[in-house]
C-alpha cells in the first residue's frame, strides 16, 4: 500500500515529545503520530456533543476559524459534530489542527471522517497514545480526552448536553491547570446545558472574537494577529425572526406564543428558511442556522 | 342423463364464469369432479349427497360424473357445492331444469341441506351480471349485492325450498346508505400544523409521513383522515366492497361510501401487504383501495415487503404472478406512514434524552430506503402535547368543515385539470403557472438548497394543492414557502 502520510514515534523523554504532555500524571508512555507536529506550540482544544444543534455547529466553526487565523492551533478528537466543524475550520483557513484519536492514529475512525483524517496526516497532524492498527474502543475516548486537554491551553467547550463525555475533557483541563472556556446558550436548550453549567462553575464565558482573543492571552497563548469580528447584518427582523433567532422553537408553539395563524407561521418560517435566515432543525424546531452563527 | 348449470370461480377481484356439467348413467355407484378442481371442491362430494338426501331427495344409485368446464380453469372454493347439487337434481329429473335457466348458482352445502355464503359473492354478482343472468345463492350473502344495479338475485336458503314453487328474489337498485360515524378530528387537540398538513394531503391526495416519539398522536391523526376525505363514488364503492368481499370481510363499510383505512402491523408478510397465497388474495394494499394505508413503525417493516409498494403507488393496481397464472388486484390508495426519528424514539424530544448514536438514527432512518421515500411528498415531524396544553386546548376544529374545504379544493382541482399528486413534469409545471418572479426564486432556491429533481417536483405538487385550498390559478410565492417546510432534510 502506498501511504501518503508520515509515522512516528516518540516516547517519553525523547526529542519531538511535547513537553505539555508531562503536566499529566499519567502522561502517555509513547505517542503514535501521524503526520508531524514539528512545529506544534498547545493551542486551544474547540470540543462539543456529537449530537449539536446548527448553533453549536456554526459556533465551534467560528471560534475555531477564529483561532486558527490569529495562528492558533485547534486540537480536538474529530468526533462528529463540533470536534469536526472545529478541524474543518483550521482546515479552510489553511491552518494548523490537530485530532487525538481514541484508537489507532492510522484508523480512520468514525468512519465518515476518513477525507478530514486523510487531510491531516498529509498536512498536519493526528496523534494517539494506542499502537497503529488498534481498533477504537469506548474506555479509549475518555482516555485520549486527557491529551486533547493536554495539547492545548484553553479548553472550549461549546455545545454539551447533560451528561456527557466533553466533560471529561473540561475536568482533565482543570485538574492540569488549564483555563476552561464555555459557548452560553439559551436556558432552554439541552444542548446548552453543559456549557451553561461550566459558566456557573466559574468558566469564562465566550460571545465573541475579542472574548476569545482575550482568553487565550491570559491563558498563555501568543497570537499572531487579532481577526476581525464579523458581526452579521441582519437588518429588519420580524417577530417571528425574533422569537426563532431566540430560542428554537416549534411552528405550533410559535403560533401560540405569537397568537398567530398557523399557517401564516409555517409560512413565513418557510420563506425565511428559503433566504438562509431561519434553518429547520432535525428535531422539527426552527431556529439560528449555523451558517450565519459561523460569521461568513 | 345430463344437465349443465352456470356458476363462476374467483381469479383476482374477478369471477370467471364456469359451467357445471352432470351426467348421470347407469353402471357401478360412483360421484367423480374432473375439471381441476382443488381439495376444497373435491370435498364437495360428500356435502352434495348428505345435503340431498336431508332435502329428501335421491342421491342417485348410479355412476354419477361431474365436469366442470372450461376444464383448464383451476377451481376453488366451496362455491360449487350449491350448483354440482342443482346440475345432479336437474340431470335427474328431481327438480325443473327452468328452476336454473338463466342463472349462475353459487353456494356452500351444509350437511342438512342449508346453503351457506362463500367468500366473494359481490364478484359473484357482478359477473352474473356481466352475463345477463339471474343469481341464485344465500339470501344472507345477497342483501349486499343489491347495491349491484339491474342484476336479479333469487335467494335459496336450504335446498329443500326448491320444491316450495318459484325461489323469492329481488333486483339491484343503487342505494345511498347513510353515512356511518367515524373518528373525528375533534378529538385532536393541538397539532395545528399537523393538521394543516393532514388536510393538503387529503385535498391533493398526497402521501404524508408523520415522524415523531411514541405517544405524539401520529396513529390519532392517520385514523382521521378517511373522515376528511370525500365519499366514495357509486363506482368506487364497488370496486372497494369487491376486494373486502373477495378476501372475505365486510363490505357494508365500503358500500356506505366509508372509504377503507387499512393499518396492518409491521410483522405483514409480502404476501400479506401485496397479496398472494393459494389461491391468491389480495393483499392490504388492495384492501385499501380507494382509501388510505397506513403504515405504523415504517423502518420495521420488512424492506423486502416496503419495495412491493412502488409498483401500486406508481400505477395504482399490482399483479401477482403465480404458478397458476398472472391476477391483477387494483390498489390505489393514499400511503400514511409514521416512524420514530430513532431506534429509540426520542430524538428531538424535550423532556426525554435520547440515547441513539447518530450511526444508530442514520442506519434507522435509512431502512425505508430513498425510493419509497420519493414516494412521500409531505413529511412532517410531530411531538407529544404538554398535558397543560391538552387540557386547556380550546376544542378543535372536527372534521365535517375540513371535509367540506377538502371537497371544495377537489372540486377546483378537477375544473383546472388533475389532483396534484397525479401531475408530474411539464403537465405539473404548466398546472402551477408560475409568474416570472415566481419561477426566478424558485429556480434560485432549488440551486442554493440542493433540491433533487424530486424534491422540486414534491414542492410544486405540494404547492399546487395550497394553491387549489385557496383557489387560485397561478402558484404564488407564498404556497411555495408553505410547500418547502413540508419536505424532508433539515440542518
Amino acid at each position: 500500500m502506498n501511504e501518503t502520510f508520515l509515522r512516528s514515534e516518540v516516547r517519553i523523554g525523547e526529542p519531538g515529545y511535547p513537553a505539555c504532555l508531562l503536566d499529566l500524571h499519567d502522561p502517555p508512555k509513547t505517542l503514535y503520530i501521524a503526520g508531524s507536529l514539528r512545529d506544534f506550540r498547545p493551542g486551544i482544544a474547540v470540543i462539543g456533543a456529537r449530537r449539536a444543534t446548527p448553533y453549536g455547529i456554526g459556533c465551534a466553526s467560528r471560534f475555531a476559524g477564529w483561532a486558527a487565523a490569529s495562528g492558533v492551533c485547534v486540537v480536538s478528537g474529530a468526533a462528529i459534530g463540533c470536534d469536526q466543524a472545529a478541524h474543518n475550520a483550521a482546515r479552510a483557513l489553511q491552518r494548523p489542527t490537530v485530532a487525538v484519536l481514541g484508537c489507532g492514529a492510522d484508523v480512520d475512525y468514525p468512519s465518515g471522517a476518513t477525507a478530514l483524517l486523510e487531510d491531516l496526516r498529509t498536512q498536519c497532524a493526528v496523534v494517539s497514545e494506542l499502537p497503529w492498527g488498534t481498533h477504537p474502543a469506548r474506555w479509549a475516548f475518555s482516555r485520549r480526552n486527557r491529551i486533547i486537554a493536554a495539547l492545548s491551553l484553553a479548553v472550549l467547550v461549546v455545545e454539551a448536553g447533560l451528561p456527557s463525555g466533553t466533560f471529561s475533557t473540561a475536568d482533565h483541563a482543570l485538574a492540569i491547570g488549564r483555563d476552561v472556556l464555555a459557548v452560553p446558550g439559551s436556558i432552554n436548550a439541552p444542548e446548552s446545558r453543559g456549557p451553561n453549567r461550566l459558566i456557573r462553575q466559574g468558566a469564562t464565558a465566550i460571545t465573541d472574537a475579542s472574548e476569545l482573543a482575550d482568553a487565550l492571552r491570559s491563558a498563555g497563548i501568543e497570537l499572531e494577529d487579532a481577526a476581525a469580528d464579523a458581526t452579521v447584518h441582519r437588518g429588519h427582523l420580524t417577530d417571528i425572526e425574533r422569537a426563532v433567532l431566540a430560542d428554537p422553537m416549534r411552528p405550533d408553539d410559535l403560533a401560540r406564543a405569537l397568537t398567530l395563524d398557523i399557517v401564516t407561521v409555517i409560512r413565513a418560517l418557510g420563506s425565511l428558511e428559503l433566504s438562509n435566515r431561519v434553518a429547520r432543525y432535525r428535531d422539527g424546531r426552527y431556529g439560528i442556522p449555523a451558517s450565519t452563527t459561523r460569521g461568513r | 342423463m345430463q344437465a349443465t348449470v352456470l356458476t363462476a370461480t374467483l381469479s383476482g377481484v374477478e369471477a370467471l364464469p364456469v359451467e357445471v356439467q352432470a351426467d348421470v348413467t347407469s353402471g357401478l355407484p360412483s360421484f367423480v369432479i374432473v375439471g381441476l378442481p382443488d381439495a376444497a371442491v373435491q370435498e364437495a362430494r360428500d356435502r352434495v349427497r348428505s345435503a340431498m338426501r336431508a332435502s329428501g331427495y335421491d342421491f342417485p344409485n348410479a355412476r354419477v360424473v361431474v365436469n366442470l368446464a372450461p376444464a383448464l380453469l383451476r377451481k376453488h372454493g366451496t362455491g360449487f357445492d350449491l350448483p354440482i347439487a342443482l346440475a345432479i337434481l336437474t340431470a335427474t329429473r328431481q327438480i325443473d331444469p327452468v328452476a336454473t335457466a338463466g342463472a349462475s348458482a353459487v353456494g356452500e352445502l351444509a350437511l342438512d341441506g342449508s346453503v351457506r355464503p362463500v367468500t366473494g359473492m359481490l364478484a359473484f354478482v357482478i359477473a352474473a351480471g356481466r352475463s345477463g343472468l339471474e343469481i341464485i345463492g344465500p339470501s344472507e350473502a345477497l342483501h349486499s349485492a343489491c347495491i349491484v344495479e339491474g342484476v336479479t338475485s333469487r335467494h335459496l336458503d336450504s335446498l329443500g325450498r326448491l320444491r316450495g314453487g318459484p325461489l323469492p328474489g329481488s333486483t339491484g337498485v343503487f342505494t345511498e346508505s347513510p353515512e356511518l360515524p367515524q373518528p373525528d378530528l375533534a378529538d385532536v387537540a393541538g397539532h395545528n400544523s399537523a393538521r394543516r398538513a393532514l388536510e393538503i394531503a387529503a385535498s391533493g391526495g398526497h402521501n404524508l409521513l408523520m415522524i415523531g416519539p411514541p405517544g405524539s398522536g401520529k396513529t390519532l391523526l392517520a385514523r382521521r383522515l378517511p373522515g376528511i376525505l370525500p365519499p366514495l363514488a357509486a363506482n368506487e364503492r364497488l370496486q372497494s366492497a369487491l376486494v373486502h368481499s373477495v378476501a372475505g370481510l365486510d363490505e357494508t363499510p365500503a358500500l356506505a361510501g366509508i372509504r377503507p383505512f387499512r393499518a396492518p402491523h409491521h410483522t405483514c408478510s409480502i404476501a400479506g401487504l401485496a397479496g398472494g397465497g393459494s389461491p391468491p388474495r389480495p393483499g392490504e394494499m388492495s384492501l385499501a383501495h380507494n382509501g388510505v394505508l397506513f403504515l405504523d413503525e415504517l423502518p420495521e417493516f420488512g424492506p423486502a415487503a416496503l419495495q412491493t409498494l412502488r409498483q401500486p403507488l406508481e400505477d395504482g393496481y399490482l399483479t401477482l404472478v403465480r404458478a397458476e397464472g398472472r391476477v391483477r388486484y387494483p390498489a390505489n390508495f393514499t400511503l400514511v406512514g409514521a416512524m420514530n426519528p430513532c431506534p429509540c424514539g426520542y430524538l428531538g424530544d424535550p423532556e426525554k434524552q435520547c440515547t441513539c448514536s447518530p450511526w444508530a438514527v442514520s442506519r434507522y432512518t435509512s431502512r425505508v430506503g430513498g425510493p419509497l421515500m420519493d414516494r412521500m411528498d409531505l413529511m412532517i415531524r410531530m411531538d407529544r402535547i404538554d398535558p397543560d396544553l391538552l387540557i386547556a386546548a380550546s376544542p378543535s376544529e372536527p372534521s365535517l368543515p375540513v371535509k367540506r374545504r377538502v371537497l371544495a379544493t377537489r372540486e377546483f382541482a378537477a375544473g383546472r385539470g388533475a389532483l396534484a399528486s397525479r401531475l408530474s413534469g411539464a403537465a405539473l409545471l404548466s398546472a402551477c403557472a408560475l409568474d416570472e418572479p415566481t419561477s426566478r426564486l424558485f429556480t434560485e432556491v432549488a440551486r442554493t438548497k440542493h433540491f433533487s429533481g424530486r424534491a422540486v417536483t414534491r414542492v410544486l405538487r405540494v404547492a399546487r394543492t395550497i394553491a387549489d385550498i385557496e383557489r387560485s390559478r397561478c402558484v404564488k410565492a407564498s404556497h411555495i414557502s408553505e410547500a418547502v417546510s413540508y419536505r424532508e432534510g433539515a440542518e
